[in-house]
Order: C-alpha cells, then structure tokens, then sequence
C-alpha cells in the first residue's frame, strides 16, 4: 500500500517538475508572429550645428609626455627640464657639513615611452639651458643654448646594438621594456657635462633634441631621475658623495612653428591640444519612441592629417554635463566614450561610432545632446586634424542612425 | 485522513509552483504564434481522458453549466499537465517541453435547486519562443542576425456558472466569463557584427474581454443524456502601457453532446462544437470538433478511453489545420471518496501548412470533495 503510494507521489512530483523548453527554431512567416522588428537607417545631415573649435586644454608644461621631434617643414620639437639642487654644503654627520666642491659626475635615468622604430641614427643631443627656463619659456628663447651649449649626444641605435645594451667607455646603457613598449635609458654626464654650481644652488637645466635619418619624433615621461656624484669637503679632504636622486622641478617642451590660430575649421589634438565642440539636435521621434542600435557620426578632414606616421592617434568623443561653450565639463565615462583611430597623412572621412552616446542621450532626455571631440591622450603628440565645419555645406558633419521601430506587441 | 488530502493536494497544486514553472495555461502550439494563441480545452482530467466526450456534461469540466445541476456537495477540481512535443517541419524536428496548470474549478450547491461554480480555465495559450537565423542588407552589407520573439502568458476564462435542474428531466445552466490575462513579450535581434548594438525590447500586454454562456441538458431516457450549449464571447482588448493596442472579435460557439449509461459501470458518450473563430480575422478560420469515449468501470478505479479530433482555428494558407488525438486515463478515490486523482495521458497529432506536432500529454488531476 505504501510502495503504491509512494509510486503514485513520485509520479506525481516528475509530472510536476518537467523542465519548460518552448523555443523553436521559426518557420517565417507561416509559423511566426505577424510582427517584425522593423530597422531604419538615416542619415541626418542637417542636425549637428553651432560646432566650433577651442584650443589650449592640455598645455605643453601640463602635457604627460616631453615631445622630441625633428621633422622638417612640419615641427621642431625639443624636451626641456629644470632639475633643482640642494645647495652649496652637503650633510655630513649630524653635526657636521661641508662644502660641495662639485661634481665628479651624474646620471640621468629616462624613459622613453614613445618612438618611431622604422626612425634609424635615433639620436638625443643634450644641451645645457639657462636654470631660469619656466612655463613662460619659448623656442626662440632657447634658440642660442641649443645652439652652442652641446654637452652630451646618445646615438640609440648604437647603443641598443651593443652587448647588453651597455656602453662601457661612455657608462650610458638601455633597457628595452617590451612588455610596456618603452625604452628606459640610463646615460652618464661627466664632470663637464654635469656641473655642479654652488651659487645656482646646483641646480641645472638641460634641453634635448633628436635627430634621425627621417621621422625623427619621440615622447619622453616626464618622470627623470637625477643623480649626482659629489665631491665634497670633510674637514679638509675631498670625500665622495652620492646624495639621494632627485627629480625634474620642472619638465616641458619647447617647438616651432607655433600652433597657427583658430579658425572655422573643426581642429582636434595637437598641442596646446584643441577640442571640437558640436551640438546636435536630436529627433525626437528617434529619441522618444525608437531604439537606437548604431550611430555613426561622420567628419570630413579639411586637411590631411599632420604629424609623424607613428603619431597616428584616437579621438574621442564625449558628451558634455552641461553645454558652457568651451568649458563645458566633459563626461569622462568609458560607457559614454566612443572613438576612432586618426592615422597620420589620411584625408578619408573619419567615421566615429557614437552609438553609446546616443543611446545616453535617449536614456535621459535632460542631458544636453553636445558632443566633445578630443584627442584621447592629448598634448602627447603633435598631430593635430581639422574637419569642415557645419557652415561648410558640401562637407559638412552628419550623423547616420540606424534605429528600430517600437515593437508591434500585443498585435495577433 | 485530512492530512492525506492536505499532502496531496500540496503536491498537485503547490509543487509546480514552487518549481517555478507552472503556468495557467494549456498545452501550447506552433499554430497558435500566428494567430491569438492556442485556445485551451476546457476540460478536467476526467474529460480529457475520454477525448473531451464527457466534457459537456462534466460538472467539473467549465465548457458547460447544466451538468453543474447534479453536483452533490462542495466540490473542487485542478488539474496540472506536462507535453512533450515534437514539431516537425521540412524535415526538422524540433523537441518542446511545457508544463501547465490549466484549469481550477470550485462548484457546490446553494439552494435545493441551484447549484453555483467559480474557476479559471485557460481560454488562449500565448506561451512560444520563436528563434531566426536571417540577414538585412544595412549600410550596403549583408549583416546577418539572430532574432528571437518571445511570449509567455496566456488569457484565462475566469467562469461564475449557475445551474437549477428544473425538472427529473430538464437541467439549464448561465455562465459568465471575463476574459482576463497577461503575456510578457520579447523581441530580440543579435547581429554577428557587434557594431550594431543588441535590439531589446520588451512590453507587458495585458488581455481582458467578457463572454456569456447558457447550455440544456436533457435526460430523453433513462440512461440517456443530451446536452447542448452556447457561448458569445465580445472582444478581445489588448493592452500596453495603457494603450490598446489591438482589438479582436472573439468567436460564437456552440456544441452538443450525448451520453449513454446502460449500466453504472459503463459509459459512452460523445460530443460536437463548433467555434467561429474566424471572426478573430485574416488567418483564423471556423472549426469543427468532434469526441467520442467511454468510461467503464465504476467503484474506486474506471478505465477511460477516448478518441477526438477536429480543425484549428488558427494557421497558415486558406485551409484550417486539423487535429486528432487519442486519449486514456484512470482515477482513483480514497479518503472515503472525499479525494479523487485522476491520471491521463494523451497523444495529439496536429497536421497543416506543412508543419506537423505530435504531442505526448500526461494529466494529473486532482478532486476534493470536504
């Protein structure tokens, strides 16, 4: 009676607890729902306006990277850094000090985090600059040091190619970091390349230019180290002493020929960087009722693009919190960023997929519908490109859509 | 011998529902997608098993209200169905699986010559998952895409029937029934290149409509029953977002049956109706079913059988598809026969525009009289 029951339960309990599988491959359209998913693609020509171009954002003091460059007809790019003493007497003891006679010699650990490896004789030329070099300093001001005051010249290519990438007679050597695609140097100063200057406190200031056989373009971090190797004064006797390193006070990069002024064209990148700003006028049949699968906003350059093969870099594109013309605050937001790379030379239409943005802007409709084309790592390169603007009616920037209708639910 | 109703009933009733799958709903079919759905059955696991021949004069079983006049006692019913179908078109065959709870019925007397019942049934089955593999030609490529439709829901028959045997001879029955259900529909297209973005798009369409219902049952001899019914249904309302966003005409319906007891213990019976569905528009058609089975055996343990067939209402080209099915079953009383459970199983061929269903049904129903 019981094995009966609990045959009957068991039963019971397999019925209830079948798996549901009710997805079908379709047999369209006898055997789908009337209903389709509807998809439209448009271009709108005529609904980004009031664009315009700002220029100043990222500064060559406040860029992450020294630029170097040698690229005739193009730009002349040259890395200047400040490094600050530590006076005339060096701490001997607790109770004692002594004066710093000067420097036996120093050596500075740089790293190159960017360079053209087609780029052959890659070569960095140091030259000894004025310690009153700041932010207000220019390539013109600097155009007699890095003429005369010479006092150091690294070929890289000799140097990578030697045993261990050390060069014994000079002290200089490399590291190549391939996991983070950099080049870290270590390169001695001798006692006239590096000196120590008690009135300047031992502070000094040094310039760098480089040189290729072509495509001469490198960008350097500004974190350097300094090292000195000091002689100093114990109670009559020269000692030697190495203080602790120290690192760039001040670190920028001079160039020529200068940006050239705004005009109506749409610039991004270069340095100071420049940002675009275009305001789109969003349908609102397509931002109430549709769902938006693909944007893709498209820029015609003015111009090729100018800069170096190997400085090919990304725009972005941005929506704004609020729009307040040149200082709107952009959203820095992975999810509402969208890009496109800007290969060097191209003058092909440059499309960007805004797919994010416009979708955010659907979302939530109070958000102001401005985008902010900038370079993703601004002032890190010379490249700079330039897009017609709205006024230009043949070029002018559009938007293509691809949007789907509301769904027909509830429609046998 | 309460606690073994109580368990049982918890089995019946509450498992499924605790599994989470259980659906107030009838077994489901591919020919419902295109149309409204799949319209549910309307019968107990009694009726069932005798191929719908006992339906009209089931108490228990909601497509009729005259037989409700010989209920003894506070009676109630559910019922809980697990398919297991094979559609099978141009040579693919692809295996579903559902389970459903499609039917609650509650009926007792009130008065010496009324008798009153309130339950659901499944009125239209909306519950399918509909998978394409296709292509568009977009911005000058050929993007090739993955989209799936999805329903899942379905529209119950809430029925408040009366009853009153007027005569030895003469029983009448009304019903009224609210249409009223929800389905929460998906629409889904993956293209293979991300670029463009996941479509997604989901709304939750909420059903209602009325209907009434009146039926006959006459006893022309002794162990000889006819009955024959009718049903008006108006409109059926769809709704998203408080928008209405179809509305359809729901059939007029109308059926007889016969059922002949030459003895207890033996039973025949048969039953007709048709349904015109095709006021529901293009692709829906009128349909003709038919049943024929018998119940034999009485005392704790009968043995049904029966057969059925008939048209669907709802397909593809200018010819309705058509259904046959085979049916058997048994219960079994205990608690005094204050408890029955009844089991069933059902296989269903369904033919029509080139697609072909063969279904295994299995059927639990359980009965309660406190």
């Amino acid at each position: 009676m019981m094995a009966r029951r609990a045959m009957l339960i068991a039963g019971v309990v397999v019925v209830a607890a079948c798996v549901e599988r009710v997805s079908a491959p379709g047999a369209c359209p006898l055997f789908c729902p009337s209903g389709q998913i509807q998809i439209v693609d448009t271009v709108l020509t005529g609904v980004i306006s009031g664009d315009s171009s700002f220029r100043g954002y990222v500064t060559a003091p406040h860029a992450p990277l020294m630029l170097a460059a040698d690229l005739p007809g193009l730009v002349d790019g040259r890395p200047i850094f400040r490094i600050n003493g530590s006076g005339s007497r060096f701490v001997l003891s607790a109770a004692d000090t002594g004066a710093i006679l000067g420097a036996d010699s120093a050596r500075l650990q740089l790293t190159v985090a960017r360079r053209d490896t087609g780029a052959h004789n890659l070569s960095l030329a140091f030259y000894r600059l004025p310690i009153t070099l700041d932010s207000t300093t220019t390539f013109a001001d600097l155009a007699g040091p890095f003429t005369n005051s010479l006092v150091k010249r690294v070929n890289l290519d000799t140097l990578l190619a030697r045993p261990g990438r050390k060069d014994t007679i000079t002290g200089d050597s490399a590291v190549v970091d391939t996991l983070n695609h950099v080049l870290a140097l270590s390169l001695k100063l001798d006692t006239a390349a590096a000196r120590y200057v008690g009135t300047d406190s031992g502070t000094v200031a040094y310039g760098v230019r480089v040189s290729a056989d072509s495509r001469a373009s490198i960008g350097i971090t500004k974190a350097l180290t300094w090292q000195w190797y000091l002689r100093v004064d114990s109670a009559g006797t020269p000692v030697a002493r190495t203080p602790g390193s120290l690192g760039a006070a001040f670190a920028s990069f001079v160039f020529d020929p200068p940006p050239p002024p705004p005009d109506s064209t749409l610039a991004v990148g270069g340095v100071p960087s420049a940002r675009s700003i275009l305001r789109v006028a969003f349908p609102r049949f397509i931002r109430d009722s549709s769902q938006i699968i693909r944007g893709t906003l498209t820029l015609v350059p003015a111009a090729p693009v100018q800069g170096v093969p190997s400085d090919s870099f990304v725009v972005e594109a941005h929506t704004v919190f609020t729009d307040v013309g040149a200082k709107s605050p952009v959203i820095v937001d992975a999810t509402r960023t969208d890009t496109a790379i800007v290969h060097v030379g191209a003058s092909d239409t440059v499309r960007i997929e805004v797919t994010n943005l416009l979708q955010f802007w659907a979302s939530d409709t109070t958000h102001a519908t401005t985008l902010v084309l900038r370079a993703q790592q601004e002032a890190t390169s010379f490249s700079l490109i330039r897009f017609y603007p709205s006024l230009a009616q043949a070029f002018r920037p559009a938007l293509r859509i691809t949007f789907v209708r509301r769904f027909p639910f509830g429609q046998p | 011998m309460t606690t073994r109703i109580a368990w049982v009933v918890g089995v019946v009733l509450v498992g499924p529902a605790l599994a989470g799958r259980a659906k107030a709903a009838a077994q489901d079919s591919q020919f419902g997608i295109r149309g409204l759905g799949t319209p549910g059955r309307g019968e107990s696991v009694r009726s069932r098993s005798t191929g719908g021949a006992f339906g009209p004069f089931d108490p228990l079983s909601p497509l009729t209200e005259a037989g409700l006049a010989d209920v003894p006692q506070l009676t109630a019913t559910a019922m809980q169905s697990a398919s297991y179908r094979d559609a099978e078109i141009a040579g693919t065959t692809t295996a579903l699986r559902a389970t459903r709870f499609p039917l609650l019925n509650v009926a007792g007397r009130v008065h010496r010559r009324l008798a009153i019942a309130a339950g659901f049934t499944t009125y239209l089955d909306r519950s399918w998952d509909v998978t394409l593999r296709d292509s568009v030609l977009l911005r000058g490529t050929l993007e090739r895409y993955t989209d799936e439709v999805t329903s899942d829901g379905s529209i119950a028959d809430l029925r408040l029937a009366a009853a009153s045997r007027l005569t030895r001879r003469i029983a009448v029955g009304a019903g009224l029934h609210l249409l009223a259900g929800s389905t929460r529909e998906t629409a889904e297209r993956r293209f293979d290149d991300t670029t463009f973005h996941t479509v997604q798009q989901l709304a939750e369409v909420r059903y209602s409509g009325m209907g009434v219902s009146g039926s006959l049952l006459l006893g022309v001899a002794p162990g000889l029953s006819v009955i024959g019914w009718a049903r008006a249904d108006n409109r059926l309302r769809a709704t998203v977002a408080d928008t209405t966003s179809a509305e359809t005409d729901l059939p007029r319906m109308a059926g007889g049956g016969m059922l002949f007891s030459p003895s207890p213990s033996v039973r025949f019976g048969g039953s007709v109706a048709w349904r015109g569905w095709a006021r529901a528009g293009a692709g829906a058609f009128d349909t003709w079913s038919w049943s024929a089975g018998a119940e034999i055996g009485g005392g704790r343990m009968p043995f049904r059988f029966g057969v059925r067939g008939g048209q669907l209402p709802f397909g593809p080209g200018t010819i309705a598809p058509t259904e046959f099915a085979a049916a058997a079953g048994s219960g079994r009383a205990f608690a005094q026969g204050r408890a029955l459970l009844d089991v069933g199983v059902e296989r269903l061929q369904r033919r029509g525009g080139g697609l072909t269903e063969r279904v295994w049904t299995a059927l639990v129903g359980l009965t309660v009289r406190p």
